[in-house]
């Protein structure tokens, strides 16, 4: 493994995270931090998560560990037998942080209040599906369950398609980035005052403080005064404002809005003789904005129909009108302004090395960079050098 | 007990909307001493203070007005700026520059400062100036096309993803630099484009295009790459509702083996599920839609609470499809930690207000202090003394001149 050069380097941390919280590790580890994931005999159950490719040659063929588990070392090692129980409690001592999702390898070893007795500075972030001592604390929720629950499948698909889940896992990357916000805020507090702590992050909180208007709608819908009340219905691409619709064009789909500009947008209508009835003076009322906003839309949705959707991106946004092209992840893959910025990275996966997603933030200091992929168990040798097992018999 | 992990942080915010406002949100109810700087200029629609979107992203923040049009008030602004531990915006790249607050300006007086723009695009790059909302972002980060149903790309997130995450990584990346800080003393600029942080979602499936020539597309309530069956969500009764509102559903995924025989024991173990294809996860993947015919003849005419505490007793991932009023009203654990509560401070204009809790439980530092949304301005006195030590007179003066407004 490259020396590490990011803002977490000489962090140490072991990752003991399953789907849930593995995004968070994967952050961290990114980020410089020396990220120890521990695996059973077996190997971790996330390297069989797809997609996988048959080039990598063995042991490396999954995708999805390629991509959540990078930067990581692997310490594999059978927690039923003595010696190795002996080395994973040598691991914990000298972590800084420790993350762990209940349920997971190794993760039912730890007590926290021994650990925190023996090192009160560690930070122990208990990542579960639902907290504890509550009624669902035992529930199972992988993604699509936790999304539902959560309130986001309720604002996802259309009113002819059933309630949708996001694609992937984007729950549990949302669950991922707040275990580490709660473990970098943990270390800095720690860093500050010598005191660690445990911390627990409980998912179903996680996905649902980020869903946008739910509870906006529910709280202050006397205030919008709304005509769907407390609740607003999924209704596939159009935003709660009413001002931003996908809407489908020549040769594929376009992301619409007349925001923030309507006058901006109408300017252009006009332009085109599309503008309809939108000269008449009552949509210029603020009182009448939603009948603009529907009108707008309208007039919109007709004038795109006959567009080129790739023209009209670039010239909407030539106009700073924020449309937005929908793009298949085949046109992401080679998009200019990725490809300007330098975004992919290249990256060894087993044998070969393969193009990679970069950074989601670049710092000026101590760049984010991803290290080398890790087959299971190969970094142990290493890793009992750096905790120092064995060197008492010696 | 001890203070929230980040008293004494000193956060100079400038972003509006979601994004950026969800950052310092975050930092906000983490303990930072976060300044907005809001102006009557730019307090319209949804960056009112009592509007109800403001209200959402912006509570445990103070409330400096600077008219920035203003040269006084300029030059207060990089004052401040030199006393910050961060400076935030999500502006279009530029317009900090051309307030004298850029990184180039700030970083010579402030060396340690860390210095976070969440642009659109980036600072670099052809399409720098695109103009972007996390609905267009979704449509050209392959969001929108990978979450809906087969054949369509016009469904997509719906709501703002990727604003909500984009805060996430501000605040990942400020508590990292924090960290890097303290071995160095130097801050740092860190330029996020919000659209790298969407494209950085699908990274499974551009490893599967980079690797394999695979394209991904929707898939519904599918998994992707994996194998699981049943896997999706179910009507449950009522039959007939007036809106999608309305229509209650419950999800159930058998990930294992195990989790069918669960499922099988749930229902009663009806004849047609006792078909010996069905026993492995290949067979009920490749008869997917026919079993999803029987169990949702199964859950139509059930409440669906009923058939998740059913499913879940026996060992079966199951959950209701709730909506914001199952969230408030419903919900036993977002109950059992208060989560969506009560501000106790009413608000001048708009009253009782409201707040969902920072989902993260510190044992040691709890951050369970909630203060509602500032007025414009409201906190200028209290910020500018704190902040610069400028007395209540000069304030006097300063609000006389017309800087503070």
């Amino acid at each position: 493994m490259s020396e590490s050069v990011g803002p977490l380097a000489g962090v140490r941390v072991v990752d003991l995270t399953d789907e849930r919280a593995i995004y968070g590790a994967k952050l961290l580890a990114d980020l410089g931090g020396d990220v120890v994931r521990v695996e059973p005999p077996g190997g971790d159950p996330l390297r069989e998560r797809g997609p996988h490719t048959e080039t990598a040659g063995p042991g490396a063929s999954s995708l999805y560990y390629a991509f959540f588990a990078s930067s990581r070392r692997s310490f594999q090692i059978d927690l039923q037998n003595k010696a190795d129980l002996e080395q994973f409690w040598q691991l914990i001592d000298v972590a800084d942080i420790v993350l762990y999702c209940r349920g997971r390898y190794g993760a039912d070893k730890l007590d926290p209040k021994q650990l925190l007795a023996a090192n009160e500075n560690q930070v122990l972030i208990d990542c579960s599906s639902f907290g504890s001592g509550g009624a669902w604390q035992d529930y199972l929720a992988p993604d699509l369950i936790a999304g539902a629950l959560a309130g986001q499948m309720a604002t996802t698909g259309d009113v002819d398609t059933p309630p949708l889940k996001t694609f992937g896992e984007l729950n549990f990357m949302i669950s991922g980035a707040y275990v580490a916000i709660a473990a970098l805020a943990g270390l800095y507090h720690g860093r500050e005052s010598g005191e660690g702590q445990r911390v627990e992050v409980s998912v179903h909180e996680c996905i649902a403080s980020c869903i946008e208007q739910v509870f906006m709608f529910y709280w202050y819908s006397d205030t919008l005064m709304r005509p769907e009340g407390k609740v607003l219905a999924r209704r596939g691409s159009t935003h709660w404002s009413d001002a931003f619709t996908v809407m489908n064009g020549e040769g594929g789909s376009i992301m619409i809005t007349p925001t923030p500009d309507f006058d901006l947008q109408l300017a252009w209508l006009i332009e085109e003789d599309a503008q309809g009835d939108l000269l008449d003076p009552m949509y210029s009322e603020p009182e009448n904005i939603r009948e603009r906003i529907e009108l707008t839309m309208q007039q919109l949705r007709a004038w795109v129909a006959n567009k080129d959707v790739e023209a009209l991106f670039f010239e909407a946004q030539s106009r700073h009108m924020p449309y937005g092209w929908v793009q298949p992840i085949e046109r992401v893959g080679t998009n200019p302004q990725l490809q300007a910025r330098d975004w992919f990275t290249e990256h060894s996966l087993g044998e070969f090395d393969i193009k990679s997603p970069g950074a989601p933030y670049r710092f000026s200091e101590t760049p984010w960079q991803l290290k080398d992929h890790a087959l299971a168990g190969a970094d142990n040798e290493a890793i009992l050098r750096d905790i120092g097992w064995g060197a008492g018999d010696e | 007990m001890s203070k929230r992990p980040l008293e004494g942080i000193k956060v100079l915010d400038f972003t509006h909307v979601v994004a950026g406002p969800f950052a310092t949100r975050v930092l906000g109810d983490l303990g930072a001493d976060v300044v907005k700087i809001n102006s009557e200029s730019r307090a319209l629609t949804s960056n009112m203070p009592e509007h109800p979107f403001y209200i959402m992203w912006n509570r445990n923040k103070r409330a400096l007005a600077l008219d920035m049009a203003n040269d006084e008030a300029r030059g207060l602004c990089r004052t401040l700026a030199e006393q910050a531990d961060v400076v935030i915006d999500n502006f279009s790249v530029g317009v900090l520059d051309r307030w004298g607050v850029g990184y180039a300006d700030v970083t010579q007086s402030n060396p340690g400062v860390i210095y976070v723009q969440m642009s659109g695009m980036g600072d670099t790059g052809p399409w720098a100036n695109f103009v972007t909302y996390a609905p267009t972002i979704h449509a050209i980060s392959g969001l929108t096309s990978l979450t809906g149903v087969p054949g369509r790309e016009d469904i997509g997130i719906g709501y703002s993803y990727n604003d909500h995450q984009a805060g996430l990584h501000g605040a990942v990346a400020v508590l990292a630099a924090l960290e890097s800080r303290r071995q160095s003393n130097k801050g740092q600029r860190i330029d996020i484009s919000q659209f790298e942080i969407g494209v950085n979602f699908a990274g499974p499936s551009l490893l599967d295009l980079f690797a394999n020539g695979v394209a991904a597309k929707a898939c519904g309530n599918k998994l992707p790459y994996d194998n699981a069956a049943p896997h999706g969500v179910y009507r449950c009764a009522p039959a007939a509702v007036t809106t999608t509102a309305d229509e209650r559903w419950i999800a159930i995924a058998c990930m294992t083996d195990a989790h069918w025989r669960a499922l099988k024991e749930a229902m009663g173990y009806p004849d047609w599920a006792e078909a010996e294809v069905y026993d492995g996860t290949a067979g009920r993947v490749a008869n997917s839609n026919e079993i999803d015919q029987h169990i949702s003849a199964w859950t139509a005419t059930q409440n669906d609470y009923d058939v998740m505490t059913m499913c879940q007793a026996a060992g079966v991932p199951a959950g209701v499809v709730q909506n914001g009023a199952d969230l408030v009203e419903r919900d036993p654990e977002l109950r059992r930690t208060d989560f969506c509560h009560r501000i106790k401070d009413a608000h001048p204009v708009v009253g009782q207000t409201y707040a969902d809790r920072l989902p993260i439980h510190f044992e040691q530092t709890p951050c369970d202090d909630y203060r509602r949304v500032r007025g414009l301005g409201e906190d200028n006195a209290a910020v500018l003394s704190d902040w610069l030590g400028i007395s209540l007179e000069e304030v006097g003066e300063l609000t006389d001149r017309e800087v503070l407004k």
